[in-house]
């Protein structure tokens, strides 16, 4: 019998992860053991402290570059920067569903297992919602900085599940319109299994391939074997669909609108930030940590993808009349801006990559945020014709959904503008300049649809039923707040964060 | 009788004996016993209330949750069994005792947000 | 490549057209119950398999995982769906099943040519040195010390699973909803209630189901005898015919 041991482990890097996973944990005993009343007074400040704390301990350990577990975790730079920009989104997540005021209850279902529509259905729509959500959006956090961190395959696949599993029960237990809610999960979770049967098949062909799971070995291997190798290849394209999928790129975003509009508000915000800037940080590690010595052969088809994702999304835009769906459209071609930072495979395009993505979930954050505030009668008013008028009706809210509107366009002095400047320089960088080309249209076809609402919201006369702006509560002002300083302060002096990025831009192994 | 599959060849035997005995007790029965077929006895009940139209009957969807949390144990089983192999390695020892234990804890913090709703009472 | 034995290569002929014939049976049969059993065969069949190719760790969890608590999952939501439902077979997209089967024709053609290719003349490497100390200690000796921390995360995945069962399918009661035996006796005893169980089918009803209902003496239903959720149903003739048991 040979002796085994078990490899170090730095705890201080993984303390960040560990707090996250500890606060779901709690949550759960909190779930089982305090009185119902006492639950949401004591889950909201829990996950806070823990996501706060976790972002305490992540700048601790912001010099960090090791490689921990027996190199299953890499805690490295752009680790260490998207785990601190998912906890940070994930905050301003948290801030969303916690809102209590707008809604009496919250946004989320008492009790999701009575059926739709039924006498108990009605009687349960006073209550206070389900407070099971919060240890699930510790544990689908957790996921996020774990998949961020994750260096070899089998730790990633395991996190992308950890992940992937609260979002999609997250996205049925929407107070309002419950069948519609549970139909995107179904939706999300059939989809989202498969592209994990995908990702799963393109670990073992690629594990066949290379006999490791570990990006650096798998590197290696693939440098070695030269470009003729099927099962290399089966094996890439086979992970990016499960990746790509996450990401809602084209031709695997068929989910993404049908998801975002039926899963609670909160929900759709998170993920669209959190959920999209964890994927990238996958893809990221992926594309640059393994497989860059052999771009050319995976990155025309990748190339590919990036633009239909820019053109499908924006043209899809324009022809929305929900406004889930139009955001969910407009991160569809938001996903395919981003990538093209990703496959500027440089270390400018890694920085512009992560600031990005830490720029739109702020921005996308504080619309989501609008969104839950405009109601009547039945819930969130999402159709935009409802809209007409509301600059009138409530210049505050119509002014700052504008300036995220613009901010979504690209206009200077918004983070949109900083941040699409990132990845298209470093793009233009590395040559990229189809890519480039085709973004600029895509965004000047995509302001459209935007200004359509600003111009709508202003121009058009209230109409009788035009919906009201609901005061929003103390949370829902704060997320709003930090939405707004994030996007206009990351468009004035994008310098500290850019800078950050940069000096976090460079992955080990 | 050795090799690698040696060693499944007992189980193998094992299996085929059991095949045989099945086999052998069924046919003895067919072949013994007096058999005189009539349609009343094929129906449900020769005598008592008549069953009412369909033989299946939706299943409550609460009882999904006895299923879930039997494959929550059976997963866990399967990580116990490769554990149990290796648990009393040399220098191994407490630090493979911890590992099971934060798992199992976790897991059983599952079980016990079952039983605080409720899940475990049969009424 | 290594050579095969001849106990493998029998168990291989006996076991391979089961598999085959269970997942062809799968494919098949009319009952979605029937489905079922014949993937179960399949699956054992694979676990068998999976053992005779020196992989005993992957054909325990096939047998444990697979065979015992997804496939008890599988029936189970069988039952809850129906055993009797079947998809609609209006298409919302047009063409959409044709391009459907169009494109997972090529998908599958792709992905086993590219296999094939890709496997064809690989010789199995390393098999002996790593399954020397046994498949199942080497196994657990990698979970429990590079794949430590996927493993700890693991049970974070499963008790999501448990959370998302209970919210998703167990109603909870809050105390004072649930009715007590005090309050259903006085119930049951209220002004306007019927204590008494519904009434039988009574003397001149034609059967004794309780889909039957009670017939008065001028022939009419006795609505007493009625419930809701049994739906009332006309006996055939030859139903309502005398059985025969009495006669030898």
């Amino acid at each position: 019998m040979e002796e085994l041991h078990l490899p170090p482990i730095d705890y201080a890097a993984i303390a960040p992860l560990l707090l996250v996973f500890g606060a779901g944990c709690v949550g759960v005993l909190v779930e089982a053991f305090v009185p119902r009343a006492w639950r949401y007074r004591v889950q909201v400040p829990l996950l806070l402290a823990g996501l706060v704390a976790a972002l305490i301990a992540l700048i601790s350990v912001a010099d960090k570059r090791v490689s921990t577990a027996g190199g299953a975790l890499a805690i490295d730079g752009p680790a260490l920067f998207l785990q601190g920009g998912l906890v940070a989104l994930g905050i301003v997540s948290v801030l969303l569903i916690a809102e209590r005021r707008v809604e009496r209850g919250g946004a989320f279902v008492a009790q999701a297992s009575v059926v739709a529509g039924t006498d108990s259905d009605r009687r349960q729509s006073s209550q206070p919602g389900a407070t099971e959500v919060y240890p699930l959006t510790a544990f689908a956090l957790g996921g996020m900085m774990l998949f961020c961190a994750a260096n070899d395959l089998v730790t990633m696949f395991v996190a992308l599940e950890v992940f992937s599993l609260p979002l999609y029960l997250l996205c049925a237990l929407a107070r309002r319109r419950r069948l519609l809610s549970q139909e995107a999960s179904v939706k999300y979770f059939l989809l989202g299994a498969f592209s994990s049967a995908f990702f799963l098949y393109g670990v073992a062909l690629l594990y066949g391939f290379a006999g490791t799971m570990s990006f650096t070995g798998l590197r290696e291997a693939a440098a070695e074997a030269g470009s003729e190798d099927t099962l290399l290849f089966l094996g890439i394209a086979m992970l990016s669909v499960g990746l790509l999928f996450k990401a809602a790129m084209v031709p695997f975003h068929v989910w993404t609108p049908d998801v975002y509009q039926g899963a609670p508000t909160p929900v759709t915000g998170m993920m669209a930030a959190c959920t999209k800037l964890a994927a990238f940080g996958g893809i990221l590690r992926v594309f640059t940590v393994g497989f860059a010595d052999i771009n050319l052969d995976w990155e025309p088809i990748l190339i590919a993808v990036a633009i239909a994702t820019m053109l499908v999304g924006a043209v899809m835009a324009v022809t929305q009349t929900d406004i889930k769906r139009l955001l969910a459209y407009s991160s569809i071609a938001n996903a395919g801006y981003v990538f093209t930072g990703v496959l500027a495979l440089s270390e400018e395009g890694v920085a512009g990559t992560m600031f990005y993505l830490v720029a739109y979930g702020f921005t996308v954050l504080a619309a989501f945020a609008v969104v839950t505030l405009v109601r009547d009668a039945d819930g969130e008013a999402t159709h935009l014709s409802r809209w007409a008028g509301l600059g009138r009706r409530s210049p505050l809210f119509a002014g700052l959904f504008t300036v995220l509107m613009l901010a979504f366009a690209g206009i200077p002095l918004t983070s949109g503008f900083t941040s699409k400047f990132a990845v298209f320089s470093a793009a233009l960088g590395a040559d990229q300049v189809t890519l480039v080309i085709v973004g600029l249209i895509s965004s000047a076809v995509l302001a459209f649809p935007y200004l359509r609402v600003v111009v709508l919201m202003y121009l058009s006369e209230p109409a009788e039923d035009t919906p009201t702006v609901s005061l929003p509560g103390v949370f829902t002002s704060l997320a709003l707040v930090i939405g707004l300083v994030a996007t206009i302060g990351l468009g004035v002096v994008p310098g500290p964060v850019l800078e950050l990025a940069e000096q976090a831009s460079s992955f080990i192994g | 009788m050795d090799g690698y599959l040696g060693g499944y060849a007992s189980l193998g035997l094992l299996l085929i004996a059991a095949a045989l005995l099945f086999v052998v007790a069924f046919g003895a029965n067919r072949l013994l016993s007096p058999r005189n077929p009539s349609g009343a006895k094929t129906t449900t009940y020769e005598c008592g209330i008549d069953p009412v139209p369909g033989d299946w009957a939706q299943a409550q969807i609460r009882y999904y949750v006895f299923a879930y949390l039997y494959v929550l144990f059976a997963v866990e089983s399967v990580f116990l069994f490769p554990w149990a192999m290796v648990f009393d390695r040399p220098g191994f020892g407490v630090v493979t005792l911890v590992e099971m234990g934060v798992f199992i804890a976790v897991l059983a913090l599952g079980l016990l947000y079952a039983w605080r709703k409720g899940v475990l009472r049969w009424t | 490549m290594a050579d095969v034995t001849t106990g493998e290569q029998i168990v291989f002929w006996i076991l391979a057209p089961v598999a085959l014939g269970g997942a062809i049976g799968m494919v098949a049969a009319r009952n979605a119950v029937h489905s079922a059993l014949f993937l179960v065969c399949t699956m054992l069949s694979l676990g068998v398999f999976y053992v005779v190719q020196a992989g005993a760790f992957i054909g325990v969890v096939q047998v444990i995982v697979y065979t015992g608590a997804i496939m008890m999952l599988f029936l189970f939501v069988l039952m809850l769906v129906g055993r009797d439902a079947s998809d609609s077979l209006i298409e919302v997209l047009r063409g959409q099943r044709m391009a459907a089967i169009v494109l997972g024709i090529g998908f599958a053609g792709l992905t086993a040519t590219g296999l094939a290719r890709g496997l064809g003349e690989v010789e199995t490497e390393g098999l002996e040195a790593v399954n020397a100390v046994g498949n199942v200690p080497a196994i657990a000796a990698e979970l429990f010390t590079h794949y430590v921390f996927a493993f700890e995360i693991t049970s974070a995945l499963l008790i999501t699973a448990a959370l998302g069962a209970m919210v998703l399918a167990h109603i909870e009661r809050r105390k004072g909803e649930r009715l007590t035996q005090r309050e259903r006796s006085r119930a049951r005893f209220a002004p306007g209630n019927y204590p008494a169980p519904k009434a039988g089918p009574g003397v001149f009803a034609t059967s004794d189901s309780v889909a039957t209902p009670a017939l008065l003496p001028d022939r009419t239903i006795a609505e007493r005898s009625l419930t809701d959720v049994v739906r009332i149903r006309e006996l055939t003739a030859a139903e309502a015919r005398p059985k025969g048991t009495d006669r030898r």
